[in-house]
């Protein structure tokens, strides 16, 4: 069964439509690119999906359960998760602080919360930076730390928002490994980039949106070579050097 | 919890990129907040317990009434403060209108006590009861509001308070107020503990609660409450997004901090022996709560016990015109001369201005507040 059902969604803000009859499904266990031009509605689509607002029409299908209309700390404890486009680090608040918020999702306790918040800082390869302050952190850190503040919340999937954005290629290595690491433990990944490199090697199926419509939809090889992508988005034909 | 003064040392330079040859190296680590940890702790520890001896035998080395009387405004400053905190410094809600809770617990424990000779120890608590039902209410209004509209609303709706209770002549005698007559004395199984016909009674009264109210702070900043007000306050719509329910957590740190505000109103109402709507429900006293925690630094454990430190005493020695006599006695200005007979005249009343020049001289100087500041002057040593 698919873990995340879309039929639909469409959000209007007024007369301004940003999102228009968005269908599509993830399953379990993939990763699902989701690419387009700026302001083509990839990050109004996360918020809808997410309930920061209802979608104007459509449904949302959380494994089998609609969603439409709930509120973000709900669908969080249901089991969808997401990182945010322009990082938002609790910046007062220390590196572990942090992921322990997000460990908290599902415990009471802060001794469980900070147990779990350490393991994931290990799997980002930030413990040392635990008592660092997050506002003081540099943006490659300041995603990781968000990664892994938003795997503490134990999602069983999770929409990624431009991860990689602002980062040099070491950094964006390591977060497409961690991404592949998450997508080995089990939990389907919704991953929003413009690196179309990274989109080739962690993808399962590619999603293209375009001035709020969905696109095409395939493999990756199906959609970087359907020519509507290349007129709207890739600009030419993409070489064999994206094949990694 | 972390030195929140940090000037962050890397700032927008943060965002360059390290050269290709230094990718391996990481960039220089952002500022270590200092832990509790063995020396340190021990040194806090044993501070804490001199302070508690000294407070507890206070009363016995110093028996004038007069100093008794400020220790006791410094600390039922202290319990607003520190209650205040845990709404406004911990979870971002800078209410400027707690003077409503205070208000309505002086009311409450004022009216049974007069009304119906119910003991105030007793009497305070359906006066908390009352504070939770109009913190709620208040909340449901105010929380929909973010930032400086959520302070402006919280200023609006204490206002309303306190002009219902000007009008309310049934209930709260209106402007004329209401005055003990007695207190009673404290009887348990009939055994007579203390009498209140003097101020040590309240004076360890006072500092009891001032220890249960930093506890209960203590406890609740540690707890997985203190985790989530935090979050709310760094960033709402994050914490959200991370299973934090903001107006379930805005409220529950509502109801806490405006039943301790509730429970000193009433204390207030019983030791000063009497209450009226401009005493007990003023915007004065909101704001002396919000200034109390700026100055002694705000979101932290011991920030308000610092702030009342410095603003109890000022404030006292402003209205005793105790300025003024420093500046007769030692010659600055004289009695006589224009200056010198505009200042007595206008002194005693000048702590507005005094609290106005203390908040800028703290926002441009120690912007943490003393406790801030002194991290700061702790961490600037080698290391």
């Amino acid at each position: 069964m698919a873990i995340l059902e879309l039929k639909n969604v469409s959000k209007s803000f007024g007369g301004l439509v940003a999102n228009s009859d968005v269908s599509f499904d993830v399953e379990q266990g993939m990763i699902v690119g989701l690419i387009g031009p700026n302001g083509a509605g990839k990050t109004t689509l996360f918020n809808c999906i997410t309930g920061y607002y209802p979608p104007t029409r459509g449904e949302i299908v959380l494994s089998g359960r609609r969603i439409n209309g709930l509120q973000p700390d709900k669908i969080c404890k249901l089991g969808m998760a997401r990182t945010w486009q322009k990082v938002r680090p609790l910046t007062n608040l220390t590196v572990l602080e942090n992921v322990m918020i997000g460990a908290m999702c599902h415990t009471n306790s802060v001794k469980v919360a900070r147990e779990r918040a350490r393991q994931q800082l290990h799997l980002v390869k930030m413990e040392e930076r635990s008592d660092f302050r997050a506002g003081g952190l540099p943006i490659g850190e300041r995603k990781k730390l968000e990664m892994a503040r938003v795997l503490a919340t134990g999602p069983k999937l999770l929409l990624l928002d431009e991860v990689m954005g602002g980062l040099n290629p070491a950094e964006s290595d390591d977060i497409i490994q961690r991404i592949l690491g998450i997508k080995q433990s089990g939990i389907t990944q919704v991953v929003i980039e413009h690196d179309m490199k990274a989109i080739m090697r962690i993808s399962d199926r590619v999603v293209v949106l375009n001035s709020g419509e969905k696109l095409a939809e395939g493999t990756p090889a199906e959609v970087v070579s359907n020519q509507l992508v290349i007129d709207a988005y890739l600009g030419k034909p993409m070489s064999d050097t994206y094949y990694v | 919890m972390v030195n929140r003064n940090d000037t962050d040392p890397i700032g927008p330079l943060s965002a360059q990129q390290p050269l290709p040859s230094q990718e391996a190296q990481p960039s220089p680590p952002p500022r270590r907040r200092e832990g509790l940890l063995g020396i340190r702790r021990l040194l806090h520890a044993s501070l804490l317990l001199i302070s508690l001896v000294v407070l507890f035998l206070f009363p016995r080395f110093v028996e004038s009434p007069y100093a008794l009387h400020i220790m006791i405004l410094l600390l039922l400053n202290t319990i607003m403060g520190t209650s205040w905190n845990i709404l406004g410094g911990y979870t971002g809600q800078y209410s400027i209108g707690h003077a409503a809770y205070f208000g309505v617990g002086a009311y409450v424990t004022m009216v049974l006590m007069q009304s119906r000779q119910i003991p105030p120890w007793v009497g305070v608590w359906p006066g908390v009861a009352l504070v939770i039902v109009i913190a709620l209410v208040i909340g449901s209004i105010c929380f929909r509001l973010r930032g400086p509209y959520f302070v402006l609303a919280s200023i609006g709706v204490a206002e309303i308070m306190r002009l219902s209770a000007m009008n309310l002549n049934q209930l709260t005698n209106g402007a004329e107020g209401i005055l003990a007559t007695e207190v009673p004395a404290l009887t348990i199984g009939g055994k007579l503990i203390t009498d209140f016909n003097s101020k040590t009674p309240f004076y360890y009264a006072s500092l009891v609660l001032t220890i249960v109210t930093i506890l209960i702070a203590f406890l609740v900043m540690r707890s997985k409450l203190g985790y989530c007000f935090q979050a709310i306050r760094e960033d709402q719509d994050a914490a959200h997004s991370l299973g934090i329910n903001p107006t379930f957590y805005k409220n529950v740190a509502l109801i806490i901090s405006a039943i301790f505000t509730g429970i000193a109103g009433g204390f207030y109402a019983v030791y000063i022996g009497f209450v009226d709507p401009n005493t007990v429900m003023s915007l004065d006293i909101s704001v002396q709560i919000v200034l109390t925690c700026i100055i002694g630094g705000i979101g932290t454990l011991y920030g308000p016990l610092i702030g009342s430190i410095v603003i109890v005493p000022i404030a006292e020695a402003l209205r005793s015109n105790f300025f003024a006599d420093v500046i007769f006695q030692t010659g600055l200005v004289s009695q006589d001369s224009g200056v010198g007979v505009f200042l007595k005249e206008n002194l005693a009343h000048a702590h507005a201005l005094i609290y106005g020049i203390l908040v800028v001289v703290v926002i441009m100087f120690m912007p943490e507040g003393v406790i801030g500041f002194q991290r700061k002057l702790l961490r600037k040593r080698p290391a």
